[in-house]
C-alpha cells in the first residue's frame, strides 16, 4: 500500500486548526486535517452566544458562524480534511517526518508528514480536581459538558443550578440555562475576583440578576441519585474551605467552570517540553515546540480568552510548519519577571527580522496603573503603560525585532510592575 | 480466668454494666445499650477477642445511630411471582456471581438477584481489586484458605472469563532494618503453605522504585501477588453464568424470607414471591438481615468504610510496580494500611483507609480522608501530588466481628448456604468460594434428587474487543466488520463507539452511562466524562429507544438531563 505524505498534519479541527490548515496551505503546502468528532469547528459548535470575530473581523459574530467563516474557506482549498478520525500512534521517521496512525471508518489509516501542527484544544478541570466531596449524584458537571447537552442535543440539563467557577463558559452558561427557563442560584467563585471576562459578568450575570459570589466555593454534594443540594464555604486566603462558614443550597445541577487544561496527551508522546505555567508546550515565535517538526496553537498552546488570538496562533503555526525544511532554528530564550502569570512565546527565533513578534501575557493579580517594560541586554528598550490589568484578560503585544540586533547571547527580559502612586 | 469471664470483668469496666452476653449453641450474642457507634462495635471486637471460637452476634442498640436501613429498589411489580429456581443467589456482587457461575457447571436452574439495577454496585466495584498472596493472614482463618486457593485459581479463571489479570508482584517496604533478621523466619513460614518471597535490598529497591521515599530500608518482594479490575470480574461472572443459562433480576431486594422446621419455604421480594430450593446469601453488608430473615442468625456485620484514590495514567511513571509499607499499617484498624497499587489499566489506585460506620449505603468521601491518605503514602512515593488525582471513591467492607468470612450451611436452616464477612481479601478468593459454594448447594438439592454435572457448561467468555490494546491488523479487521469500532468517543481510554454499544447488548447490559463506563472504560480518564458522557447519553438514548432525560447515570432515577429545552420540564 502506497503511504501518502503530507507537508503539514494538523491534529484538531477547531478554530486553531482550522486557521493552521488553511494558512499552511496558503504557503504552497499540502495538507492533511484530522479532526476526532463527527464536523469540523472544534468547541465553537456549541458556542451560539455572540462575541466571537471583534478583533479579526470587526464585528460580533456567533462562535458557530465564526467558525464556519474558516470552514468555508478551508472548503475551497485542496486541503484534505477528514472527520471522525483518531490520531492513536505518531512516530519519527529517520528522514526527520513523521509516521503517524489513526484510526477512522475506514480502519487503520497511516501517513507521513513533514510536519505536524497540534490544535488540540483544552478540556475542563473536573469536579474531583477542586476537591468537591460527597456523592457522585448526577447532575453534575462541567460548563462545557452542559453547554453541549443545551446546545447540541437540545436538552436541558437541570433546573435549578449552582454555577462553581466564574470563568467565561460558566457565565455564558448561566445566561443560557436562564433563557432556557432554567433558575441559576448563583455564580461562586473561590477567587476574591472573577475569573471571566468583564463584559461577561456584565451581559451574563448583572443583566439577569444572577448574583456573583466571590471567595466561596462549594465542597460537598449531595443526593443519592440525581444531586439534591450542595454545600458551599467561604475560604481563607490559602483557598482552603472555612468549616463554620457552611451552608446548604438546595438545588439539582451543579455546573463547574472552575479552569482549562491545555490537551497535551500527543506532544508529551513526542517528549515536548511543557510550560508549566501555561501547561502548554513551550514554543518560539514560530509556534515549534523543543521538539523538531512539532508546531502548536490554539489552547493547547496556552489558553485563550478570544478565539480570534486562537486563529492568529493557528496562522503562525500553519505558516511555520509549511516552511519548516527539517532543521531547527536558532533561538533565544525569553525572560520573564514581575507580576505575569505567564507569556508567550517562552523563545525568540534570531532570524525575526521579517516580521513583528507577537507576545500574549496575562498578569497574576489585579493592577492599577502598570509598566510593561522590554530589557535587551539589561538596557531598556521599550516601555507599555497599561492602565489596569487583570488576570483573565489576555494581552496581545507585538514587538519589531529587527531594530534590534540579536544574537544567540542576546538577553531578552520583559518585566511587569505597578507603577507606584 | 476463662475467656467469658474476662471479657464479662472488660465489658463491665468498660461499659458500667450496659452490656451484657449469654452464650447459646455456640453463640455469643451481646446485649445492651451503648451512647456511641464507636462503642458498639469496640464491644463486639472485644467478644471476639476473649471467644473461644463462637459465633458472635451483637445486638447492642446505640443511642445516637444505627445500621441504616437498606435503601430498596423503586419497582414494585409481579415479574418473578412463584418461581421456583432450584438455588436463588442473593447479591449480584463477585462472590454472588462467582457462585451463580460455578452453580452453571450443575444441573440446576439458578436465579440471582440484585437490589441495584446492575451487578457489582456495591464493595465489589469499590476496592483495589488486589489479588492478594496471602501472607498477612492468620492460619486457621477461613478467608487465609480461601486466599491461597483463590491466588492460584486465578490465571485460569481470568483467561476463561476474558478479564485482564495481571501478576506484577508487590513489594512491601520496611522503614525499619531491625526486621531484616527475622525474615529468614517468616520466609520460611510462607513457604510452608506455598507463598513464595524474595528479600530486597535498600539498594535494589530504589533501582527497582527510583522515585521511593527515603524511608525504606529494605523490602520484600512477593511474585504471586497480583491484579485485577474487581467489577469487570464481577460483570465477567455475571455474563458467563447468564451465558450459561442463569437468570438476573436486578433492582429485586429480599423483604422477608418464610421458613418452617429448619427450612426456608419462601423468599418474599419487591418483585414477587420465590419458592426456592436452596437460598445462597452473597448479600455483602445486608448478609446479616438476610441470615435474621431466615432465622439463621449467628453472625454479625459491622460496616467498615474506605476510600481509595485514583491518578491520571501520567503518574503511573511515579511509581512502577504495586507497593506498599509497613510503616505505614496503622495497627489499630484491622485494613492492610494500603498502599500504592497499579491497576491493570495503569492507573495507580492509593488507599484505602479505614473507618467504622453505621451507614451501610454511604459513599460519600471526605476531604479529609482523602488528603490524609494522599499524605501517608506521599511518604513512600514522595513525588505524588494532588494534581495526580483523577478521582477518588468509598467503599463499605462487610466486616464480621471475627474478621473472618462466614463460608457455611446454615446453622439453623438447612436449606441455606452464607457467604458472608467477605471484605478484603475477597476479590482473591472469590473464585474458590464460588466453587465451594455451589457444591454446598448443590449437595444439599442432592438430598432431594440426582443432581448431574451440565454438559453444555461452557466456561469460555468472550469479552468486549479493547480497540486500545488491539494490534493494528486485528483491528482495522475489525473495523472493516463493523466501521463504529473506528469511531473514538472517549478520547482519554480511546474507547470506540462499537465497543459502547457492544456494552449496551450484552447478555448483562450496560444501563446507564456508569454502566457503559465500568464495561468499556469510557469516562475513566482524566476528564472523567466530560467530553464523552453525553456522547454517551446519546448513544444509550438512541440505542434504547428512549429520550435523552430518561438516559441515567448510574442508580435508577439518576437522570442526566431534565427535559428537552424549550420543552415542558
Amino acid at each position: 500500500m502506497q503511504i501518502k505524505n503530507f507537508d503539514v498534519l494538523v491534529i484538531g479541527g477547531g478554530p486553531a486548526g482550522l486557521a493552521a490548515a488553511i494558512s499552511a496551505e496558503k504557503n504552497n503546502a499540502s495538507v492533511l486535517l484530522l479532526e476526532r468528532e463527527e464536523r469540523l469547528g472544534g468547541i465553537l459548535k456549541q458556542c451560539i452566544h455572540d462575541g466571537f470575530g471583534v478583533v479579526r473581523f470587526g464585528k460580533k459574530m456567533a462562535g458557530c458562524e465564526y467558525a464556519q467563516v474558516f470552514i468555508n474557506e478551508l472548503r475551497q482549498t485542496p486541503v484534505v480534511a477528514e472527520v471522525l478520525s483518531f490520531v492513536t500512534k505518531i512516530e519519527k521517521t529517520s528522514e526527520g517526518g513523521f509516521y503517524v496512525t489513526y484510526s477512522s471508518k475506514d480502519g487503520i489509516q497511516k501517513v507521513t508528514a513533514n510536519a505536524i501542527v497540534l490544535s488540540t484544544g483544552c478540556r475542563e478541570r473536573t469536579a474531583k480536581q477542586v476537591q468537591i466531596h460527597g456523592t457522585r449524584p448526577s447532575g453534575v458537571l462541567t460548563a462545557g459538558a452542559a453547554q453541549y447537552y443545551t446546545n447540541i442535543l437540545g436538552y436541558l440539563p437541570g433546573k435549578n443550578c449552582v454555577i462553581l467557577g466564574s470563568g467565561d463558559i460558566g457565565l455564558i452558561m448561566a445566561r443560557r440555562l436562564t433563557l432556557e427557563g432554567a433558575t441559576v442560584l448563583g455564580v461562586y467563585e473561590a477567587k476574591s475576583t472573577p475569573s471571566g471576562l468583564r463584559r461577561n459578568i456584565s451581559q451574563c450575570l448583572d443583566d439577569f440578576d444572577i448574583p456573583l459570589y466571590c471567595s466561596k466555593t462549594v465542597t460537598r454534594a449531595f443526593g443519592s441519585s440525581r444531586l439534591t443540594g450542595v454545600e458551599v464555604c467561604s475560604v481563607d486566603e490559602q483557598m482552603n474551605p472555612i468549616e463554620e462558614t457552611k451552608e446548604y443550597i438546595p438545588c439539582d445541577t451543579l455546573i463547574l467552570s472552575v479552569g482549562l487544561i491545555p490537551e497535551n496527551e500527543i506532544a508529551e508522546g513526542l517528549g515536548v517540553e511543557i510550560d508549566k505555567r501555561t501547561k502548554g508546550p513551550i514554543t518560539d515565535n514560530h509556534q515549534m515546540t523543543s521538539v523538531n517538526g512539532v508546531f502548536v496553537c490554539g489552547n493547547a498552546w496556552q489558553v485563550s480568552d478570544l478565539a480570534d488570538y486562537v486563529s492568529l496562533s493557528g496562522e503562525r503555526a500553519g505558516k511555520y510548519a509549511a516552511f519548516y525544511g527539517g532543521k531547527k532554528e536558532a533561538t533565544v530564550c525569553v525572560d520573564y519577571e514581575g507580576s505575569f502569570l505567564y507569556m508567550v512565546p517562552q523563545k525568540v527565533t534570531i532570524d525575526t527580522v521579517c516580521e513583528p513578534t507577537a507576545f500574549y501575557f496575562r498578569s497574576n493579580k489585579e493592577m492599577d496603573k502598570s509598566k510593561f517594560t522590554l530589557k535587551i541586554d539589561q538596557k531598556e528598550v521599550y516601555t507599555k503603560i497599561y492602565s489596569s490589568l487583570r488576570p483573565p484578560e489576555m494581552q496581545k503585544i507585538e514587538i519589531d525585532f529587527s531594530k534590534y540586533s540579536i544574537t544567540p547571547s542576546t538577553k531578552i527580559a520583559f518585566t511587569l510592575s505597578e507603577v507606584i502612586k | 480466668m476463662s475467656g467469658l469471664s474476662k471479657l464479662s470483668r472488660k465489658l463491665d469496666e468498660l461499659y458500667s454494666g450496659n452490656v451484657t452476653f449469654f452464650v447459646s449453641e455456640g453463640i455469643l450474642t451481646l446485649s445492651g445499650q451503648v451512647e456511641k457507634w464507636d462503642d458498639l462495635v469496640s464491644a463486639g471486637l472485644l467478644a471476639a477477642k476473649y471467644n473461644r471460637g463462637l459465633c458472635i452476634v451483637n445486638n447492642i442498640a446505640c443511642k445516637n445511630a444505627a445500621l441504616t436501613a437498606m435503601k430498596m429498589p423503586l419497582i414494585q411489580d409481579a415479574l418473578l411471582e412463584g418461581e421456583k429456581p432450584d438455588v436463588l443467589v442473593i447479591g449480584a456482587g463477585i462472590v454472588g456471581c462467582a457462585v451463580a457461575r460455578e452453580l452453571m457447571r450443575y444441573d440446576v436452574s439458578v436465579l440471582l438477584i440484585d437490589k441495584e439495577n446492575d451487578v457489582a454496585m456495591h464493595a465489589s466495584s469499590r476496592n483495589d481489586g488486589a489479588v492478594h498472596p496471602g501472607i498477612d493472614l492468620k492460619k486457621g482463618q477461613v478467608k487465609q484458605t480461601y486466599n491461597l486457593r483463590g491466588n492460584r485459581m486465578y490465571d485460569k479463571v481470568a483467561r476463561e472469563l476474558g478479564v485482564d489479570f495481571k501478576r506484577i508482584g508487590q513489594y512491601v517496604c520496611f522503614n525499619n532494618s531491625l526486621l531484616k533478621t527475622v525474615y529468614p523466619i517468616v520466609k520460611r513460614k510462607w513457604e510452608k503453605v506455598g507463598v513464595p518471597s524474595k528479600f530486597v535490598s535498600r539498594s535494589k529497591m530504589r533501582e527497582i522504585e527510583p522515585t521511593l521515599g527515603r524511608n525504606t530500608k529494605w523490602a520484600v518482594f512477593f511474585p504471586t501477588a497480583g491484579i485485577v479490575c474487581p467489577y469487570q470480574m464481577t460483570i465477567a461472572y455475571a455474563e458467563n453464568a447468564v451465558d450459561n443459562g442463569a437468570k438476573l433480576s436486578l433492582e429485586t431486594a429480599v423483604v422477608d424470607i418464610l421458613h418452617e422446621n429448619g427450612k426456608i419455604k419462601a423468599v418474599v421480594t419487591n418483585r414477587g414471591t420465590l419458592y426456592p430450593k436452596v437460598v445462597v446469601n452473597c448479600a455483602g453488608v445486608f448478609c446479616e438481615d438476610i441470615a435474621k430473615m431466615a432465622g439463621d442468625h449467628f453472625y454479625s456485620i459491622h460496616p467498615r468504610r474506605g476510600t481509595n484514590i485514583i491518578t491520571d495514567k501520567k503518574a503511573a511513571r511515579k511509581s512502577l510496580v504495586t507497593i506498599s509499607s509497613y510503616g505505614t499499617v496503622n495497627k489499630k484498624v484491622h485494613s492492610k494500611g494500603g498502599g500504592i497499587m497499579r491497576t491493570v489499566d495503569d492507573n495507580l489506585l492509593i488507599g484505602p483507609d479505614a473507618f467504622e460506620t453505621n451507614e451501610r449505603e454511604n459513599f460519600e468521601t471526605t476531604r479529609d480522608s482523602v488528603s490524609q491518605t494522599l499524605l501517608r503514602q506521599g511518604e513512600t512515593v514522595p513525588s505524588l501530588s494532588s494534581s495526580d488525582v483523577i478521582t477518588y471513591f468509598t467503599g463499605v467492607r462487610a466486616a464480621t466481628y471475627e474478621e473472618d468470612f462466614v463460608i457455611t450451611n446454615g446453622k439453623f436452616i438447612h436449606n441455606l448456604v452464607h457467604a458472608a464477612g467477605i471484605q478484603s481479601p475477597g476479590v482473591t478468593a472469590a473464585p474458590a468460594i464460588g466453587e465451594d459454594v455451589a457444591k454446598m448447594a448443590v449437595n444439599i438439592i442432592r438430598n432431594e434428587r440426582i443432581v448431574k454435572e451440565n454438559e453444555s457448561f461452557n466456561p469460555v467468555r468472550i469479552p468486549i474487543p479493547k480497540t486500545s490494546e488491539m494490534s493494528e491488523e486485528a483491528l482495522d479487521g475489525l473495523i472493516k466488520e463493523d466501521p463504529n469500532y473506528g469511531v473514538i468517543i472517549c478520547r482519554c481510554e480511546q474507547v470506540s463507539k462499537g465497543e459502547i454499544l457492544a456494552a449496551l447488548s450484552r447478555s448483562v447490559p450496560a444501563n446507564s452511562v456508569d454502566g457503559v463506563k465500568r464495561r468499556v472504560r469510557a469516562g475513566m480518564g482524566r476528564c472523567q466524562g466530560g467530553f464523552c458522557g453525553p456522547q454517551v447519553g446519546k448513544i444509550i438514548a438512541e440505542n434504547k429507544h428512549i429520550p435523552l432525560n430518561k438516559v441515567i447515570k448510574s442508580t435508577s432515577e439518576s437522570y442526566i438531563t431534565v427535559s428537552e429545552t424549550k420543552g415542558e420540564g
